[in-house]
């Protein structure tokens, strides 16, 4: 909301400097988002008089223009402007004086010397828009007038943040009143002229009594349009509207003034006598101001006559009744629109207006007949015409509730300690009614404040008028309780940290999701959280898995020669499960490039692999129980289908990891063809898992193991896992713990064998093995394999 | 040999010896000394062996004075052996010839985004100050998201929020949250006070992506609900918060604003951390930054989760995690977070 301080003047008593001013309403909660300082922002502007004008000997249009500065000193300009005539007073600025940023020097036009021009408001920054000729001031002004006397308060814009609850500050009334309140400064009313009123106003027909509670008009009859006086003008500019002429501008003036909006209707385009205020019929068709045509629901509150609609109440006009330039009998309507149903039709059909905005918020129902007079006064000095009476329709006056409270209770919300005496002072200018008398008090706000419904509000205002400074730090209280984290939440975080430090760069990305995207990676658009109105395309769905995300990243930084790449990312995925969203805690991980990236350390710059990534699987679920891995019988559509593990929690896929399919790499614009990957859900490992949980050491031996390796034969079909069992699952008297230490296939074994070789350590709590003890448990292990591996030693 | 002569070569013996064991340079030298002195055929033992010709008396007096010329022959030869492999192993230590200053070797090491390491500064604070972690989702009803809120439909504050609207299979009208307090009303239809939470995570607005704004973001909120709950409590704790945040000079000051879920609402600043509150760029010369939202339980947000608001009040405070970060962290277009640049990953 704009408030143009010399406008704000006019309705209360202000010296303060514009930041001062900014500082009070600041300390009021109304944000001052700028101030653009306004006014006379020129110098050496001074009022002469034109005494004779000729014109140019090389133009048409151009004109010779003799001044009289006063004191007997005389000037000769180059004039171009259509309105210029002997004997106006004008204002002349002379070779050197400043225009804005601008100082003026001689100059030659059409080969005649001007030293000096006479200005149009705007090029004296009075007005925005381009003026038609130069500005023609009071011929009262004594000639020599330093212009800047004239426009000389200087003045600001100021624009307002107006939070949605305070729709009665959107006006310059309203603004006085607030600082009113504040200054204990009295509101300069207005008190239009009235007129008695000749003729009758068209009747009103409430028939939606919901949508509209209350409805003033009249008519005035016999208007000429014409251009709204210069003020209005101005002001208007500055609102940052175009003014246009003034049965337009000065509904918009009014608004802005007494934050009331008026529509303004042709009376000769109304059929009948009566305005009708109804609900829109299902499927009825309107069209706009705009030109806009809109097919109607029966939740739309329209005006109209007796054949037609013609206007969306509150928050436009249609094309068939508005003002047109020779509109001689105008219709003023001056209502209260209900806040909700505004709302919905600005909503519903996407058009919003500075009425709509101030009717959805809800304005002041008491204010209807004064912003009629206003508007009316305004009309009749621009346009003349003749009023009507004036018809009010306010069926149910409106009240605000009563409040009761104990001032005890401002003071304990706000755990302030603000005197009885000062809360009585705040709440006596604020109130419409306030009685003080017993130990509860009462409050009723008036109209243009709705939002004061209980103590909690009253508490607000008292805080805003005595300062929120009066809230103190309060004193010290303790809240012993513990809950534990969610454990989904310890979870991510306990992953997010073990890849951390395994080398891996946590990654937030946005969570929506393509669905060609969707479908690359092998999921159903109809099983995913779709977003009905989405930002762009491709980011239509919120994402089922994090991988399209972080192979994104990887491209990306591929592009910004970034090629050595470990990321993650920890946060919940979405999908619908029978209809009904569902969000996991995920986490996933990508790897390309290599490993470390100091060229010179050549032995540490290996690329990762299938058993790097298992590794990592490994160490993030390390003391989990219930955990395994086995390779995938069927890979997702996005992993290779070879290089491909699932995680198993109790026998139950919670993720796999594993190479990246060519083609999803594709799909995401990654150019490395090696790319490694793990998605896990956290869900199913939640059971069993507490932060709070202390883990029993197992008991560990202190004599020294016997060592042994053991090399064996067997057929190459014969996965590792096969021959781990056999060593992890035979039983023995003593400990044992085994190393894969080499694995060979090639031309010194016979063909579709291999040879694994194991260094085995054997031991025991208590002593020290004997070699027989030693040899027992290795031939076992041994004999054990030949049976279920159909292994030989070597 | 008299014992008179004896005693005279004993003392020979250990002058000379004494002198060239410390003149020796090397471990070989002394062990050399060492054999000459106190060998099988050294010195003292050739000595020792006129004894025998010694009267009893003369070998009773001869005797230890053998015994303290070996012992302290010895005790030079030890000295001098430790000196010397001292000596030796040092001049080894000093033949490393190795560049220090060459790069480190790579010790693979990932790290936390950045908006995780803010998060979580926050969530380590306000814990120490007795919030509890709660979860609420992020594809939720307009129920929770806003009409238990105090946000009714029909009304500007609820179009405020730019919201996402989320197609499923549920009866209800879902959204994607448009903030962190749905979790109030989460929490509230579930637990009766005194409750005390916070609640970090993802928020989304169907707003622009530009510098200062993107679609998907984090806001962390507080909830503290017990009896006699006021405005002074929000703003000891948020004080508290604060100084924990940005240190212990922080000083923090309340605007009044307006929030639908809270009543009355203030917005809180913090004296600029950058300028001490004299005015720089970064308050844009006000002194005051604007860190978060807050208020006092709006009657009707406890009412409609079941707290009767006659008997219970509390307060509640929102604050953006991106805004800080980018405050505290130097980063000026909010699009750098999303955006996962190794080399700015890399930094913190």
């Amino acid at each position: 909301m704009k408030i143009l301080y010399s406008w704000l003047k006019d309705f209360i008593d202000l010296d303060d400097t514009p930041e001062e001013l900014a500082q009070k309403l600041t300390s009021l909660g109304i944000e001052v988002a700028s101030i653009e300082k306004k006014g006379a922002d020129f110098e050496g502007v001074n009022v002469a008089q034109i005494t004779h004008i000729e014109d140019h000997p090389n133009s048409d249009h151009l004109h010779l223009v003799d001044l009289d500065l006063g004191g007997g000193k005389t000037q000769r300009v180059v004039c171009g402007a259509p309105n210029v005539a002997v004997g106006q007073k004008v204002p002349l600025a002379r070779v050197g004086a400043r225009l804005g940023k601008t100082v003026l020097g001689p100059a030659k036009i059409r080969g005649v010397v001007s030293e000096g021009m006479i200005c149009s408001s705007d090029e004296l920054g009075l007005t925005s828009t381009r003026a038609r000729g130069i500005l023609v001031l009071d011929e009262n002004i004594p000639l020599g007038t330093d212009v800047r006397t004239l426009y000389g308060k200087s003045d600001a814009l100021f624009d307002l943040e107006i939070t949605s609850n305070r729709p009665d500050l959107m006006s310059h009334l309203g603004v006085a009143r607030e600082l009113s309140a504040l200054l204990n400064k009295p509101v300069k009313w207005p008190s239009p002229k009235e007129y008695a009123g000749e003729g009758e106003s068209l009747k009103v027909d409430i028939r939606a009594p919901q949508g509209c509670q209350r409805y003033t008009g009249r008519i005035i009859r016999g208007v000429k349009n014409a251009p709204s006086p210069e003020l209005i003008q101005e002001r208007l500019s500055a609102m940052g509207l175009n003014p246009k002429n003034a049965l337009v501008d000065v509904t918009n003036y009014v608004m802005f003034e007494l934050g009331q909006p008026l529509h303004a209707f042709d009376r000769n385009e109304i059929d009948g006598d009566t305005i009708v205020v109804r609900w829109a019929e299902k499927g009825e068709k309107f069209t706009l101001l705009d030109g806009r045509e809109l097919t109607l629901d029966e939740n739309t509150l329209m005006i109209g006559d007796d054949k037609k609609a013609t206007a969306l109440a509150g928050v436009m006009g249609g094309l068939n009744s508005g003002i047109k330039d020779d509109t001689t009998d105008i219709f003023i309507e001056s209502a209260y629109f209900d806040a909700p149903t505004t709302n919905k039709t600005s909503k519903t059909y996407a058009v919003s207006s500075d009425s709509s905005q101030r009717f959805e918020r809800g304005t002041d129902i008491g204010m209807t007949e004064l912003a009629l007079k206003r508007a009316t006064e305004l009309f009749v000095a621009a346009c003349g015409g003749t009023p009507s009476k004036i018809r009010d329709v306010y069926p149910q006056p409106y009240e605000n509730p009563v409040v009761r409270f104990t001032p005890a209770q401002i003071n304990g919300i706000l755990g302030a300690d603000i005197p009885e005496d000062k809360l009585k002072d705040i709440f006596s200018r604020l109130a419409l009614k306030f009685d003080a008398s017993g130990s509860e008090w009462t409050f009723q706000a008036p109209t243009h404040r709705r939002d004061l419904n209980h103590r909690w509000d009253l508490a607000e205002e008292a805080a805003r008028f005595a300062g929120f400074d009066c809230i103190p730090v309060g004193e010290s209280r303790a809240f012993v309780q513990f809950n534990d984290n969610p454990k989904g939440v310890d979870l991510l975080e306990l992953f997010s940290e073990k890849l951390a430090g395994l080398g891996f760069y946590e990654c937030k990305n946005i969570d929506f999701l393509g669905e060609k995207e969707l479908k690359d990676f092998g999921f159903d658009p109809k099983n995913a959280v779709k977003i009905k109105n989405a930002m762009a395309k491709g980011w239509d769905y919120m994402r089922p898995t994090l991988l399209p995300a972080l192979l994104k990243n990887i491209a990306f930084n591929q592009s910004r020669g970034n090629r050595d790449l470990a990321l993650f990312e920890a946060t919940r995925t979405f999908t619908l499960i029978k209809g009904f969203p569902a969000e996991t805690y995920t986490v996933s991980g990508t790897l390309c490039g290599r490993l470390t990236h100091r060229p010179f350390f050549k032995a540490n710059g290996e690329k990762p692999d299938f058993y790097f990534l298992k590794g990592v699987m490994q160490n993030l679920l390390e003391g989990f129980e219930g955990v395994s891995f086995a390779p995938s019988a069927s890979a997702p559509v996005y992993m290779h289908p070879k290089m491909c593990m699932d995680v198993l929690v109790n026998g139950k896929k919670a993720g796999v990891f594993g190479a990246v399919h060519p083609l999803a790499l594709k799909s995401c614009d990654v150019k490395e063809n090696e790319v490694w990957a793990f998605e896990l859900a956290l869900k199913p490992l939640e059971k069993g898992f507490s932060a709070q949980q202390f883990k029993p050491a197992a008991a560990v031996t202190a004599f020294p193991p016997s060592l042994r390796d053991l090399s064996v034969m067997l057929d190459k079909t014969v996965p590792y896992a096969a021959v781990a069992d056999v060593l992890k699952n035979t039983p023995l008297p003593v400990g044992l713990h085994f190393d894969l230490i080499d694995l060979y296939e090639g031309d010194r074994l016979p063909q579709g064998k291999k040879s694994v070789t194991f260094t085995l350590a054997f031991s025991a709590p208590d002593r020290t093995l004997k070699d027989a003890e030693t040899d027992a448990a290795f031939n076992a292990l041994l004999e054990n394999l030949k049976a279920k591996t159909g292994a030989e030693l070597r | 040999m008299t014992l008179q002569e004896f005693k005279e070569l004993c003392a020979q013996i250990e002058r000379e010896y004494t002198g060239k064991i410390a003149s020796a340079s090397a471990l070989e030298a002394v062990e050399e000394l060492r054999v000459a002195a106190l060998g099988r055929k050294g010195a003292l033992t050739e000595l020792l062996k006129n004894l025998k010709d010694f009267s009893i008396e003369d070998k009773k007096a001869a005797g230890p004075l053998g015994n303290a010329l070996k012992a302290a022959l010895t005790r030079v030869l030890e000295e001098k052996t430790t000196a010397l492999a001292a000596q030796e192993l040092n001049e080894q230590l000093n033949r490393v010839d190795l560049d220090l200053t060459l790069p480190a070797r790579p010790v693979p090491c990932g790290k936390r985004h950045p908006l995780s390491i803010a998060q979580k500064r926050m969530t380590d604070i306000l814990s120490k100050l007795g919030f509890t972690w709660a979860e609420g989702p992020w594809v939720e009803d307009e129920k929770h998201n806003f009409d238990m809120l105090n946000i009714p439909k029909h009304h500007p504050a609820r179009d405020a929020q730019d919201t996402f609207f989320a197609q499923t299979g549920s009866p209800l009208s879902m959204v994607l949250r448009t903030h962190t307090s749905n979790v109030q009303s989460r929490f509230m239809e579930k637990h009766q006070p005194p409750l005390r939470i916070m609640a970090p995570g993802r928020v989304f607005r169907n707003d622009s992506l530009d510098a200062t704004h993107s679609p998907v973001f984090h806001q962390i909120e507080g909830l503290y609900v017990d009896k006699n709950v006021s405005m002074a409590d929000l703003k000891r704790d948020l004080s508290a918060f604060m100084k924990g945040l940005l240190g212990d000079k922080t000083e923090i000051r309340f605007r009044p604003s307006f929030f639908p879920f809270t009543e009355p609402s203030a917005e809180v600043d913090v004296k600029c951390v950058f300028c001490a509150g004299k005015g720089c760029h970064i308050c844009k010369g006000s002194g005051w930054i604007e860190m978060l939202g807050s208020g006092v339980v709006h009657p009707n947000v406890l009412k409609n989760c079941g707290i009767d608001p006659e008997k219970y009040s509390g307060y509640a405070f929102g604050m953006g995690v991106e805004r800080l970060a980018m405050m505290m962290m130097n980063i000026n277009d909010i699009r750098a977070f999303y955006e996962n640049d190794l080399r700015l990953l890399n930094q913190f």
